[in-house]
């Protein structure tokens, strides 16, 4: 642990500063437990209005976190009318990198979902694309889509919303852009305001909101934020993953409470693997706010 | 064709349509190929009513009309409602595609954006023979994905081997003039005028038909002597 880590002293009353210690004594821990080489966390609860951070402007790897940005700038074409959610979109795996305009294809063996290369050579809509761009994290559709709306409309739907900390600049699998070291990054802080501003209804229009917490809610990865919960919280949320990090992002419902928003952004040597340092980080948050007196 | 459908599959002249059709379609109007050569986009198109219509069309035994003009939001969206249109000649394709499903000996499938293109549709660039409904980008085989050199280049041969008329795209990542997803099969600037339409009204003038800003340019232009000063 650095000096700059050093645990401080645990408040002898149950204030929300005893809660903050506390919560930053257990992610200590827990990124020593894990070996974990990079953590970045913010939280902000609409219920007490408790806002945390830890390393929270750190930029990460995005990896299919960027897909949240992707699915705010569908909505934003959508709303402005450039684009409708049953329009027809070809199901192609034929990509061009960022770096000099080099096709490329997808892996199909490793995308993780066989709905969208299923339909190669047909057509999905945009809305099917962008449901199993989350739910099931199809990389696949997540290009079609970057392909339709255009990454400078991604990072424009971003600054419109004032969303600072997430930076897009292409598609997912570009190996070219990869080994050139152009990334899409995020921080944990970033990632916090762009699902605020989905859970409080101010991206484009409360339809649009619904729709996308719709999608979020069905997510069908839940090793990551709902592994720390209890089996009745609804989650909203997209993970990412690769080799050297595993995040989550998530909306949390729980019941008779207003929801948290919580981000969880953890990075590890590869030979580490990626553990269940997310889930633990996200138990000890949930443990911490339910311990919060909240006032009336 | 099925002959349930085949007199109901009407056939207009495209300078008859609408205006918002009639500058997506661009009947007449003279495009250039990457070689600058000049050619003239199709007059006469089919009017496909219904998707029912499109779905239950038989252009071949084993080719449907639908399959010609599935498209996605890369066509114009002025074309996307019905009736939709393809020209005429996209009956020689599908009859030359049945020649070679018999070859291949497999079921042959055409991709989204692989038949017909109008002059309008996103990936239309300069003149390619898409946009003459005599163009086929077949991404499947009976259950081959056309996706490696090996697969494309045999049956780029088998096309080839059909007809002289028929152009294929070698294999390559070049976009326009390579394929490496699928088998490019093209019968040139191929248009079909039907036996029942007469080409003397493109000789008389038409009063009543709507004409667009080039034409009447280029008749005034021929009515008015060269002024003073104008270039020879």
């Amino acid at each position: 642990m650095s000096a700059v880590e050093k645990l401080p002293v645990r408040p002898q009353d149950d204030s929300v500063a005893a809660a903050e210690i506390s919560l930053y004594r257990n992610v200590l821990k827990l990124k020593k437990e894990h070996d974990l080489e990079n953590l970045g966390i913010s939280f902000f609860d609409e219920e007490t209005t408790l806002q945390w951070a830890y390393n929270g402007d750190h930029y990460f790897h995005a990896a299919s976190t960027m897909k949240l940005a992707v699915l705010l700038a569908v909505f934003r074409q959508v709303e402005h009318g450039e684009l409708s959610l049953d329009s027809d979109v070809h199901v192609r795996n034929r990509f061009t990198s960022i770096v000099n305009q080099e096709p490329f294809m997808l892996d199909l063996a490793r995308d993780a979902d066989p709905n969208v290369y299923g339909h190669l050579g047909k057509t999905l809509t945009i809305r099917e694309l962008a449901y199993f761009m989350i739910t099931m994290s199809s990389n696949l559709a997540t290009n079609l889509l970057v392909e339709v709306v255009g990454i400078t409309t991604i990072q424009q739907s971003l600054d419109e919303l004032g969303i600072h900390g997430v930076r897009v600049l292409r598609g997912v699998e570009d190996q070219r852009a990869f080994e050139a070291g152009l990334n899409n990054e995020v921080t944990a802080n970033g990632l916090l305001s762009l699902l605020r501003v989905i859970a409080d209804c101010k991206a484009y229009s409360k339809n649009a909101c619904d729709e996308m917490l719709k999608i979020l809610l069905d997510q069908q990865y839940r090793s990551g934020i709902p592994a720390g919960l209890p089996k009745a919280a609804r989650v909203a949320h997209k993970t990412g993953n690769i080799s050297t990090v595993h995040h989550d992002a998530g909306i949390v419902y729980l019941e008779n409470r207003q929801p948290y928003v919580l981000v969880i952004l953890t990075q590890f040597a590869a030979e580490t693997g990626r553990g269940s340092a997310v889930a633990d980080v996200s138990r000890d948050i949930f443990n911490t706010i339910s311990g919060l007196a909240y006032e009336s | 064709m099925n002959p349930e459908h085949d007199d109901a599959l009407k056939v207009v002249d495209a300078f008859d349509l609408a205006d918002e059709l009639r500058s997506i379609l661009k009947p007449g109007e003279m495009v250039k190929d990457a070689q600058q050569r000049r050619h003239r986009l199709p007059r006469y198109f089919y009017e496909v009513p219904s998707h029912e219509f499109a779905m239950k069309t038989r252009l071949t035994p084993h080719f449907g009309l639908n399959e010609f003009i599935l498209t996605d939001l890369k066509e114009a969206p002025g074309l996307l409602p019905w009736p939709r249109y393809v020209p005429c000649a996209v009956r020689m394709l599908a009859f030359f595609l049945e020649q070679f499903r018999a070859a291949a000996g497999a079921s042959v499938h055409i991709a989204v954006n692989g038949g017909y293109r109008s002059p309008s549709h996103k990936m239309s660039e300069l003149a390619s023979t898409h946009m003459w409904g005599t163009a086929a980008d077949i991404y499947r085989i009976g259950s081959t994905i056309l996706k490696t050199k090996e697969t494309i280049e045999k049956y780029n041969e088998i096309a080839e081997d059909l007809s002289d008329e028929a152009q294929v795209l070698p294999y390559g990542h070049l976009t326009g003039t390579n394929a490496d997803d699928h088998v490019h099969v093209d019968l040139g600037y191929l248009t079909l005028i039907p036996r029942e339409i007469s080409e003397d009204r493109m000789e008389v003038p038409q009063e009543n038909r709507p004409r667009f800003a080039f034409e009447d340019r280029r008749r005034k232009e021929r009515r008015t002597p060269p002024t003073e000063g104008s270039a020879e």
